[in-house]
């Protein structure tokens, strides 16, 4: 997949890079808006990820230029303006969707896949872990054919670390996902514990869940083979 | 009483009162006028009579009598002639009553005493009072019906002369002063007048009304930069520590000092979203165009932080009736302010402790109350526990800012938040719903 950053702070655009590229995104990064509309004259994106704030034209401009031409790929806009406003306008103009800065870039990547899913009608895929397999779009975990309850906050939690699995997710990473802006430090992360302890707890009755690791001094992961 | 209304009452009062003592000053006046007149006209018959006695001799007169009297047909006016023995010469006004034909009569008289022939005579020529008196009188009605006609017109003209003197200052209160909330986002329609004083005021509303913008502009400009540029350097670092935390071989010291350090990083940004989140709310950048329903949005809260009243093992209970709905008030800024006020009741509450969530509904208002079983507050610092920065000396975690966003939302909505607390048992948090808040 080919990600075009447009974003005029440089040391930003290199670590959105750094983290895309390890997930095998090939990325290009665009400084200005002249620079982003040359690069996707002369290529084509599956993403465009386009700060708000650009030193030569504004990114609302750049939103509905790009717009034009290039109605297939998936813009998530960055900003450091919040308001709902630019939220609305920004996804009225044909944004798929919208980071408030600062992001993660652990949600950036969630908030990519989702397109991703949304796009390739992903939605109703289910996947193994172990011996259970999970329906993204109803939100369930089966062992064979019984359903496991998990409630609201224990599956998003599931789900999240298997977005990015086999890379260790700090308990705040995952409280900051999970509560976002009002989360508390360091009260939700023994929340994540709580929650871990449970997701084992219902799932062991039926199978093993040694896929659901603790990263010592970190946080959780969950490995897979592939 | 407007201005208007206050100089008109004041013109016409004025014009009554200065015609008014003229007409009750005519009489006397008058009076004057016309003696002065008979006076002078007594003189001037004296004269005459003189001339005529000059002409056809004192004899002519007398005619054998020893007295010469004559007076016109209805006696209003008499002269007499008589000889005067005295010598003294005395000519005077006075008025005096005569018997002429039986009547008496009151006359204003003119007595002269003249020498002819060597011999004195006394001349007396009189005028009737009462003729004097009665031409007064008519003039006066006269006068005083005219005057009465006279003030009703100024009246009348002073009356839409201020009106149409006042209508820019009408205008200027209109269009510039009443219902003007702020900012002030319409445009302003110029005001047409020749009066220096009232362009002078329209422009110098004008120019405040201008600067005061100016200055909202500028904080909206400087609330949406500083976003911009904290947010920025934040992100940046963010970034970077999250790529670093990638690598597989990092040591666990490392991981846990980059851990605080993120720690640290989410703490200011917290702090910044929560000051920005007053300034937006303060500058009016959202709307109030939603409508709620309450008992459907409290549970989503309670939703939220059941964890952290699992925690404490608290009670919770939810007594909302199911009905009510609220309009006029904005979505996500009322789900931060319950958030904020529960969250707070189960923060500072104690474990095994309660909180009760409950409503009251009237036609005319609609409360809600958040109480809890926590540590309460101090009644000196009841105050001062909506205060941006004002850090209460129990408070343990969160930055203050909690209750200030909860004040700022309610202030920007328009609902009116109280608390009742008594140290060591609880708090009472009541927001006050007004009419127009269950009304579309």
């Amino acid at each position: 997949m080919r990600v075009l950053i447009v974003e005029d702070e440089q040391s930003l655009a290199t670590e959105i890079e750094a983290a895309l590229q390890k997930n095998h995104f090939l990325c290009e990064t665009a400084h200005t808006a002249k620079d982003a509309l040359h690069r996707t004259d002369t290529g084509s994106f599956d993403f465009i990820l386009l700060d708000i704030g650009l030193p030569d034209r504004d990114g609302f401009w750049l939103l509905e230029e790009l717009r034009k031409d290039h109605t297939e790929t998936a813009i998530i806009m960055l900003t450091a303006r919040g308001e709902v406003e630019d939220r609305i306008k920004g996804l009225d103009m044909g944004a798929d969707d919208y980071l408030a800065k600062p992001f993660s870039l652990l949600e950036l990547q969630s908030r990519m896949q989702a397109i991703i899913r949304r796009k390739f009608k992903l939605n109703d895929q289910s996947l193994e872990l172990g011996a259970f397999t999970i329906h993204i779009k109803n939100r369930t975990v089966h062992y064979r054919e019984t359903a496991i309850p998990l409630s609201r906050k224990e599956f998003d939690l599931l789900n999240y670390l298997l977005l990015h699995k086999n890379r260790p997710l700090s308990r705040m990473q995952l409280s900051d996902h999970l509560w976002g802006d009002n989360a508390d430090d360091e009260y939700d992360s023994n929340y994540i514990d709580v929650h871990i302890k449970n997701i084992r707890k219902k799932l062991n009755a039926y199978a093993d869940t040694d896929w659901l690791e603790t990263v010592r001094g970190v946080g959780y992961k969950i490995k897979t083979d592939k | 009483m407007r201005l208007h209304t206050k100089l008109t009452l004041f013109a016409a009062a004025a014009t009554i009162v200065v015609l008014g003592l003229f007409v009750w000053q005519l009489p006397f006046l008058m009076q004057k006028i016309a003696s002065g007149n008979t006076n002078k006209n007594l003189d001037q018959q004296r004269i005459k009579a003189l001339s005529a006695i000059k002409k056809n001799g004192i004899d002519y007169y007398f005619q054998g009598d020893s007295a010469y009297g004559s007076y016109s047909m209805l006696k209003d006016e008499y002269i007499s002639l008589e000889p005067f023995n005295r010598s003294s010469d005395l000519t005077r006004l006075q008025t005096a009553e005569r018997i002429i034909d039986g009547d008496t009569i009151n006359y204003r008289i003119l007595i002269d005493t003249f020498t002819t022939e060597q011999h004195t005579y006394l001349l007396e020529i009189g005028k009737k009072i009462t003729s004097i008196e009665e031409d007064s009188v008519a003039l006066q009605r006269a006068t005083a019906g005219v005057l009465i006609g006279l003030t009703l017109i100024m009246a009348l003209i002073q009356l839409f002369y201020t009106r149409y003197l006042l209508k820019p200052l009408g205008f200027i209160i209109r269009s510039r002063l009443i219902k003007k909330s702020f900012p002030f986002r319409e445009r302003q329609r110029t005001l047409i007048t020749s009066t220096y004083d009232f362009k002078y005021l329209d422009q110098a509303i004008s120019r405040l009304m201008q600067q005061v913008n100016h200055a909202f502009e500028k904080e909206k400009e400087f609330t949406s930069n500083a976003s911009h540029e904290l947010m920025t350097p934040i992100s940046i670092m963010q970034s970077k520590i999250e790529n670093i935390l990638t690598d597989p071989g990092l040591p666990a010291g490392t991981v846990l000092k980059l851990e605080e350090t993120m720690r640290i990083m989410k703490r200011l940004k917290k702090i910044v979203n929560a000051l920005l989140l007053i300034s937006r709310i303060e500058n009016e950048q959202y709307n109030r165009n939603d409508t709620v329903a309450v008992k459907p949005m409290i549970r989503e809260v309670l939703e939220e932080l059941q964890h952290r009243a699992d925690e404490k093992d608290l009670t919770v209970e939810e007594r909302i009736s199911s009905i009510v709905t609220l309009h006029h008030v904005n979505r996500d800024l009322l789900f931060q302010l319950f958030y904020n006020l529960i969250h707070n009741a189960i923060r500072y509450n104690t474990t095994n402790g309660s909180i009760i969530i409950s409503d009251e509904q009237t036609p005319q208002d609609y409360r809600l109350y958040v109480e809890d079983t926590g540590i309460g507050i101090d009644p000196h610092q009841q105050e001062g526990i909506f205060d941006r920065f004002k850090k209460s000396t129990t408070e343990r975690e969160g930055f203050g800012l909690g209750l200030s966003i909860v004040k700022s939302i309610a202030d920007y909505q328009r609902i009116s938040i109280t608390v009742t607390s008594e140290k060591g048992r609880g708090s009472r948090f009541e927001l006050h719903f007004s009419s127009t808040h269950l009304t579309k």
